[in-house]
């Protein structure tokens, strides 16, 4: 047992050699703890995102992603920001679960990121604000849209997507519209999907015009709704508003038709992707969308598109167009703060007017979302999504 | 007398072979290799202190707590609970609603916490206990799911955007303890005592009764042991475990949300559990920190990981079901008494 | 009222053909298959790897095509059961219940996330798909394609009774989960009964999985768990072990959940469903056609 008892001696022994010699790196002792902010004078500027790389929305990220490294070379080609400094994106993921959110987002943290201009899943963003805020760095949140971001009220989150509240804005508009008496809400019972829901029906029951004869949720991940189906067939709803994911709409459009069903479908932006066609097959032509221009809808984007192939080989989706603006937002405002200092950059976000986007010239409201929702109304034709009504 | 050939409860025989396979075992089945292990772990900030490094290894040791509150289900009692997470869940719910309703510091919640973990416990212990494992496994998973799908729809616990802006752990005047370095101390100081307390429970009388009934349910009952209340104060125990689990959860993210439970998450303690050394609360520790440090370490291969995770599961139990690092006989080395050394000589005669 | 019926019997349908695959191999080796759901979602899977292998052609033929890519499927399906049950499960076959249960977890992890590493996380749609026209049967609507697969499923399930009923391996496999060592001491071939009842059990999988994905028309690498969660829900209220039981067991809980749905509400079902395996199991374990088994100390 003395041999025991001296080895671990030796070891507890070497657990202080290791803190003495590490005396110089990023331990505690460590000197230079250049964590908060990056008041880096020179090198290159980093842009962090945390999107969702690994799990369902993959894609999803991978568009984002693609985006926003669009714009980075477009702006180092051009010769960089803030005399001739080069911007990096570093990228971290996600996967639309909120431990891994924060985990990423203490990555980028660390690596000492001047602006985030991620965040995807709405879950899975809400945790990364205190992590991002307790560092000084502005977020530009180009897809998540809950309203619970808007909620938290922190000063260092600008929304540039639509939110839940102007989504359900837009719907009322086509709804009133069109003339429909009638309409039935559906979620899948997650915080996104809920959120329009809810606004909608608060919406569209204030107006008067139209009345909610159904307000229900169904679960995702499964492949039979036909209980919600009957519902909606009972209702009489002239309109179906599906506000969950592709997932699930398309089978639920399927089996809507399947159902004798003959009244208009629209679904909001989570379920505006190709793959939807897919999934419900003939159901889903003649399907309306709430949804931020995609590039395929906008008008005047095919130069982007072309440039976008040609540097990555795949075509861009949605939200390729709103990562490559927060990318471009973010270097505009760090060039007219002058600097890299977060507060100073926060300022410059708030006094922007004007600025160019796809979903038009920016002006962020007082509660840092676009004063402009950008929402347009997509029709399926042919098993692709097109413009219908720009709601303008 | 016949030849007493059972060792199992003999104490460990003196190391015969020099090599260095034996000498790393006694090393580390030494009863003090607790105190460089915490060493270490109230070193670790001297080596790497960003924000990242404290965070991801303070969720490794929340993890710690919950791989040994399922070690006490499964390893000292063989219950086979797939659906562990639901406790985690009602801790981070109860600290998270409760010291977001009353303004609180998540520290203050800890008696409801405990509470509302031990009804959890009863709630879901008292009808599956008596079911055989296979049975148990699918209902304790049944209730996990039923758990998290609750979280989901109810109101009071936010619907699925679940809780956020939770309070800090503790805040004194003007010192917040939910700093990442001050937080990262409080963990290792709260987990490095429920491991020991779990540990301790499984040397105690109620550890050896668990691990009667986990070998032949029917012989412990036959000698006097009631099994089904042994078997709920396993579940209680695990359920209190992960209630502080919970608390350190809702603290260290500020925000609950049903995503965080779902089964993937029961699997993954239960791969910590049985990579680890079912029973064998130190190899517990070594796979929880494995588990969850190794998707950070290689984060390029995020896609593969969960497949690894459940070739590894296969595999281990193939050819290694004890674990990494099994759990041996665990009755404390007597000394010779006049009764054994009277023995002793008999045989060598 | 009576669309609920049918569309419950529809369901139901589905989660009979699985139960069976549970409930055999339970029978036989008292082994609750948790990967079981997950040769579901793979024979799902190869149907849709092997419609687009052949591309135009396929979707063009139809039903009779999807019937081709049915029986490919089970066979491979099958053939996929019995490696996991030589990998996995022999080994361990005179191990504690635990190290089995375990195993069978992992093995529905790497079935899971063996197929989203290789065919992607993301849903897939099917190629084919099955219309048909509508007929109203007594206020219910019911599709021409509902009534075929509940056909297919039902034949299905009538050839495995009689196989069950009539033939020596069907004899074998009841000798075999009555008695393993009796029925190894009469001579039959005990590891060979076994690896064909996984093969039938995967196969009946694999068929409802293509089913499945061509009326559907949605696949997923996660489609697998929940379904088999129901299935075994459904081989529990059928009574556990019991061929017949676990078909009627499928469809009282297809039955079950319409209700249910309309009562509680679609956010709810699966916890409604699991409300009631916890129910049965508490109160009737052996279930509806379950016999009182004693257990041997």
């Amino acid at each position: 047992m003395k041999n025991t008892r001296r080895t671990t001696a030796l070891l507890g022994m070497a657990a202080a050699v290791l803190l003495a010699t590490t005396a110089c790196s990023g331990g505690l002792l460590g000197g230079g703890d250049a964590e908060d902010g990056g008041e880096a004078a020179s090198g290159p500027i980093k842009i962090g995102m945390v999107i969702p790389i690994s799990g369902s929305s993959a894609p999803s990220g991978e568009y984002m992603q693609n985006g926003a490294q669009l714009a980075v070379n477009e702006i180092n080609d051009a010769g960089g920001i803030l005399d001739g400094r080069m911007l990096e994106l570093l990228v971290e993921d996600e996967a639309c679960d909120a431990q891994q959110g924060v985990a990423s987002a203490n990555k980028l943290v660390s690596s000492e990121v001047v602006v985030s201009v991620g965040g995807y899943c709405s879950g899975a963003t809400l945790p990364q604000l205190p992590i991002f805020g307790g560092a000084n760095i502005p977020m530009i949140i180009p897809a998540a849209n809950s309203q619970d971001l808007v909620r938290e009220g922190l000063d260092n989150v600008f929304l540039i997507n639509g939110t839940g509240l102007q989504q359900s804005t837009a719907a009322l508009d086509f709804i009133t519209k069109s003339g429909y008496a009638t309409v039935a809400l559906v979620d899948d019972n997650t915080s996104y999907s809920t959120d329009i829901t809810t606004e909608t029906e608060s919406q569209v029951t204030g107006d008067g015009t139209a009345e909610v004869v159904l307000n229900t949720s169904v679960n995702a991940g499964e492949s039979d709704y036909s209980a919600v189906v009957r519902d909606i067939t009972g209702s009489g709803a002239e309109i179906v508003y599906w506000t969950g994911y592709y997932q699930e709409g398309g089978l639920i459009i399927d089996q809507l038709r399947q159902a004798g069903y003959t009244g208009d479908i629209m679904v909001a932006d989570g379920s505006a992707d190709a793959t939807l066609a897919e999934i419900a097959g003939d159901a889903a032509e003649g399907v309306f969308a709430t949804m931020t221009p995609t590039p395929d809808t906008l008008e005047g984007a095919e130069e982007w598109i072309a440039n976008y192939e040609a540097e990555f080989g795949a075509t861009p989706g949605p939200y390729s167009t709103q990562a490559y603006d927060a990318v471009r937002l973010a270097a505009e405002a760090i060039e007219t703060a002058g600097s890299t200092d977060g507060a100073e950059i926060i300022t410059a976000l708030e006094g922007i007017s004007g600025f160019e986007m796809f979903s038009g010239p920016l002006e962020f409201t007082d509660e840092h979302t676009l004063s402009n929702g950008g929402f347009v109304i997509l029709k399926m034709e042919g098993g692709k999504f097109i413009l219908e009504d720009s709601l303008s | 007398m016949s030849e007493n050939t059972d060792t199992t409860f003999a104490p460990p025989p003196p190391r015969t072979k020099n090599t260095l396979g034996a000498r790393l075992t006694a090393i580390f089945e030494n009863k003090y290799i607790g105190w460089p292990a915490l060493g270490i772990a109230l070193l670790m900030p001297f080596i790497t202190a960003s924000a990242y490094s404290l965070n991801v290894m303070t969720t490794a040791l929340i993890f710690v707590v919950l791989a040994a509150g399922l070690n006490i289900v499964v390893g000292y009692c063989g219950l086979l609970d797939l659906g562990y997470i639901a406790f985690l869940a009602v801790g981070a719910y109860t600290a998270g609603i409760l010291s977001k309703m009353f303004e609180l510091p998540v520290l203050f919640t800890l008696p409801a916490v405990i509470v509302m973990t031990v009804l959890a416990g009863l709630l879901i212990g008292a009808p599956t206990l008596r079911l055989r494992s296979d049975y148990l496994a699918i209902v304790t998973l049944g209730f996990g799911e039923i758990t998290r799908i609750t979280a989901n729809n109810l109101q009071v616990t936010g619907g699925p955007s679940g809780i956020f802006g939770i309070p800090s752990f503790l805040t004194i005047g003007e010192l917040d303890l939910q700093q990442p370095v001050i937080f990262y101390y409080i963990t290792v100081v709260m987990v490095a005592g429920l491991v020991l307390a779990a540990a301790r429970l499984g040397k105690s009388r109620l550890g050896r009764a668990w691990r009667y009934v986990k070998e032949d349910e029917d012989a412990a009952e036959a000698m006097g042991i009631h099994t089904y209340k042994v078997k709920l104060l396993a579940y209680i125990f695990g359920a209190v475990w992960g209630g502080f689990a919970g608390i350190l959860f809702a603290s260290h993210l500020s925000a609950v949300s049903p995503q965080s439970f779902l089964f993937l998450q029961s699997a993954l303690v239960l791969m910590a559990v049985v990579l680890g050394g079912m029973g064998n609360m130190k190899g517990v520790v070594i796979g929880a920190l494995v588990i969850s440090l190794l998707p950070e370490l290689l984060r390029d291969f995020a896609e593969y990981r969960y497949l690894v995770f459940g070739v590894l599961l296969v595999v281990v139990m193939v050819f290694r079901p004890q674990g990494f690092w099994p759990a041996r006989g665990y009755e404390p080395e007597r000394k010779m008494t006049a009764v054994d050394a009277a023995v002793a000589e008999g045989r060598s005669r | 009222m009576s669309q609920i019926i049918w569309d419950g019997l529809f369901v139901g349908s589905f989660y009979a053909l699985i139960a069976l695959g549970y409930s055999m191999v339970y029978g036989i080796i008292k082994l609750l298959n948790f990967a079981h759901g997950d040769l579901y979602m793979l024979g799902a899977f190869i149907g849709f790897a092997v419609i687009a292998s052949f591309g135009g052609l396929a979707t063009s033929l139809g039903l009779f095509a999807l019937i081709v890519v049915m029986m490919l499927s089970m066979v491979i399906t099958g053939t996929v059961g019995v490696v996991i049950e030589r990998l996995a499960y022999r080994p361990l076959r005179g191990a504690p219940r635990l190290a089995v249960l375990i195993t069978a977890v992992g093995a529905s992890f790497t079935l899971e996330y063996g197929i989203a590493a290789i065919a992607g996380p993301n849903p897939r749609g099917f190629p084919i798909r099955l219309t048909g026209d509508v007929f109203v049967v007594l206020g219910a609507r019911v599709t021409l394609p509902q009534i075929v697969l509940m056909i297919i499923a039902g034949l299905l399930m009538i050839a495995l009774d009689t196989y069950i009923r009539r033939t020596s391996t069907g004899r074998a496999m009841r000798a075999i989960s009555l008695d393993m060592k009796g029925a190894l001491l009469m001579g039959v071939n005990v590891n060979a009964v076994i690896s064909r009842t996984f093969f039938i059990g995967s196969a009946l999988a694999g068929a409802a999985g293509v089913m499945a994905g061509a009326y559907y028309g949605k696949i997923d690498f996660l489609m697998g768990f929940i379904i088999g969660l129901k299935a075994f829900t459904a081989a529990v209220i059928g009574g556990i072990g019991n061929i017949r039981g676990a078909m009627l067991g499928g469809l009282v809980l297809g039955l079950i959940e319409a209700f249910g749905s309309e009562l509680v509400g679609g956010q709810w079902r699966d916890a409604f469903a699991f409300a009631v395996l916890i129910l049965f199991l508490t109160l009737r374990p052996t279930g509806i056609l379950g016999e009182r088994v004693t257990e041997r100390v």
